[in-house]
């Protein structure tokens, strides 16, 4: 497929792959031991015990409700799962477009007859390739490991699954901002004071408004409250939030392909 | 035929950096020199010619084809050596190599092996690990690896010991004479000088001199260095150089019986006359240096409204 289409250059992409491989299996092998470990040690018993310590504190609205889910949902889903792929895309996006132009390596790419288009095209394209395998080997992980261990218990797979997708589709979403302005910026400093400032903004609001209710403010200054457990977990309609993640992302990553079109190469 | 123009192309990146307003035209089979000092705005108007820029006014072409709207396609037969080597640096040479050929479509690696023979590269370790010598050589033989008709070569011989320099200036040479067009930017005399057809000398953005190698050499004035016997011969010739309007007395030294008189080509037959009446030891020309034409330019203050 990569060799017979002319937007996805093969060759482009299995350098980018070569070059960033090591970085992708080293977040992909984290995640899905946090994700096996937080299944692993739920133990309804132990948290219902908790869940009394802490009672009418602050952090009793963090723990909720004592099912696997909506302990993972407050835990692995709000803090672990996010922060560690956004530290991923963050190193990742910088290096696939603005560290190479501001090394000025970008120059041999395009000193080859190959389209501004096909570069941009081809190194998104691995970006978001990259983290749908991740996501996949994380919940088939965590699916095994409720499958093995919490047997005796009764989940509903399709919550755990919308809770992965939906992690999944935040992902693309804060992935596009940082590849945005990896494509926007010359500067490497630029590209991750935005690409990274932006995500972890997002994911520092999230992580107060989830803290009191006085703080609830700032949910809606985060994309990441887009990704509402809650309402994956009781039903309620959260699909439009999640198209909203899915269309933020597409529109991001089609402003990466025309900004970086137009724009002044420093090479 | 013309192969790069440059119609009035204007970058300005403020604080009187960039390139303003500059004209000119590689002609097919020539190489043309493009002089100037650090920061003068040659590697800008490169940008323009490779298309990773794009120009606020006027027009760059390359073999008639936008260099802005066209960049992809120029590239399938143009060569691009930059000033500044940044490979990828978790390849080795080899892979890069590869990764060159198959970037260009080029299938045929036989011309690539020459290359890599004539420059004496060792691609097999890792990028990273490279001597700055051995990236240029590396880089060079990806510039010219798909055997292009246009070549645009940023200080190619800056990094390279001075065997390796002839060498590379030889090459160009052999380049020019199979009909290769080449642009060549540099702030080192002796490779313009060596190579070179046509050039222009770039300064604060502003080309400040254009010119034919061969016609300034016809244009410019010869100096010719004379050694005569006796304090009484060095007297009467001194007299009689600094009495005739048509030649100048460029230096002289006393002690030693010698003068340098500089004289047009237009002049010459006159001034042999007038050195054949007294008894010489030596006359010699002391050769043309691009240098010394160069070095008025850069120490002149030109270029309009800078501070």
């Amino acid at each position: 497929m990569q060799e017979g289409n002319p937007i996805i250059n093969g060759t482009i992409f299995k350098q980018t792959l070569r070059a960033n491989v090591k970085l992708w299996l080293i977040f992909t092998i984290v995640l899905t031991l946090l994700q096996i470990v937080m299944v692993a040690v739920f133990d309804d018993s132990t948290l219902a015990d908790v869940s009394h310590l802490v009672e009418g504190t602050a952090l009793a609205g963090l723990l909720g409700q004592t099912t696997l889910l909506s302990m993972l949902a407050s835990t692995y889903y709000s803090i672990h799962g996010v922060i560690f792929p956004i530290i991923y895309i963050i190193m990742t996006a910088n290096s696939l477009i603005a560290s190479q132009v501001d090394r000025g390596s970008m120059a041999y790419l395009l000193s080859t007859p190959t389209k501004r288009s096909t570069i941009i095209v081809t190194q998104a394209f691995y970006l978001i390739v990259a983290l749908v395998v991740m996501f996949c080997i994380e919940t088939t992980a965590g699916f095994i490991t409720i499958q093995v261990i919490h047997s005796d218990m009764d989940i509903v797979v399709a919550d755990f699954i919308m809770l992965n997708v939906g992690l999944f589709l935040l992902m693309f979403a804060i992935s596009s901002i940082s590849f945005f302005f990896s494509s926007y910026c010359n500067l490497s400093k630029n590209s991750l004071a935005f690409g990274a400032g932006i995500p972890i903004a997002f994911f520092l609001f999230q992580l107060l408004s989830s803290v009191d209710d006085s703080l609830n403010v700032f949910s809606y200054f985060t994309i990441n409250a887009l990704f509402d457990t809650t309402a994956i977990l009781e039903g309620e309609n959260y699909w439009w939030k999640l198209i909203v993640l899915l269309g933020l992302g597409i529109v991001l990553y089609i402003a990466s392909l025309e900004v970086f079109k137009r724009k002044d190469l420093p090479l | 035929m013309t192969i790069i123009s440059l119609q009035h192309v204007t970058k300005d990146y403020g604080h009187g950096r960039g390139i303003f307003d500059i004209s000119f035209n590689v002609e097919k089979a020539t190489v043309y020199g493009f002089l100037g000092p650090n920061g003068a705005g040659k590697t800008t108007a490169i940008r323009h010619i490779m298309g990773f820029s794009k120009p606020q006014q006027g027009i760059v072409t390359v073999n008639g084809l936008n260099s802005w709207t066209n960049a992809s396609t120029i590239q399938e037969k143009l060569g691009y050596l930059p000033g500044e080597v940044a490979l990828p640096e978790h390849l080795t040479g080899e892979q890069f190599i590869r990764m060159m050929m198959d970037l260009r479509k080029v299938n045929d690696d036989t011309h690539c092996k020459k290359l890599i023979d004539f420059f004496e590269l060792d691609a097999s370790g890792r990028i990273k690990r490279m001597s700055l010598g051995m990236k240029r050589k590396l880089a060079i033989v990806t510039a010219f690896m798909h055997d292009p008709n246009v070549l645009v070569l940023d200080e190619p011989t800056s990094g390279l010991d001075p065997i390796m320099q002839q060498r590379f200036i030889n090459f160009v040479r052999e380049e020019k004479k199979r009909g290769k067009t080449i642009l060549l930017s540099s702030h080192i005399f002796t490779e313009v000088d060596a190579t070179c057809d046509e050039i222009s000398i770039i300064k604060d953005g502003h080309v400040i001199s254009s010119f034919n190698k061969l016609e300034l050499l016809k244009m410019t004035e010869k100096v010719f260095h004379v050694k005569v016997k006796n304090a009484l011969d060095y007297k009467q010739l001194g007299q009689l150089i600094e009495s005739n309007t048509d030649f100048h007395l460029v230096n002289k030294n006393e002690s030693a019986f010698e003068l340098q008189i500089g004289c047009y080509p237009n002049n010459l037959s006159r001034l042999i006359k007038l050195l054949a009446a007294i008894p010489i030891l030596s006359f010699n020309e002391v050769p043309f240096s691009l240098e010394k034409h160069f070095m008025e330019f850069y120490d002149r203050r030109v270029g309009g409204e800078l501070p």
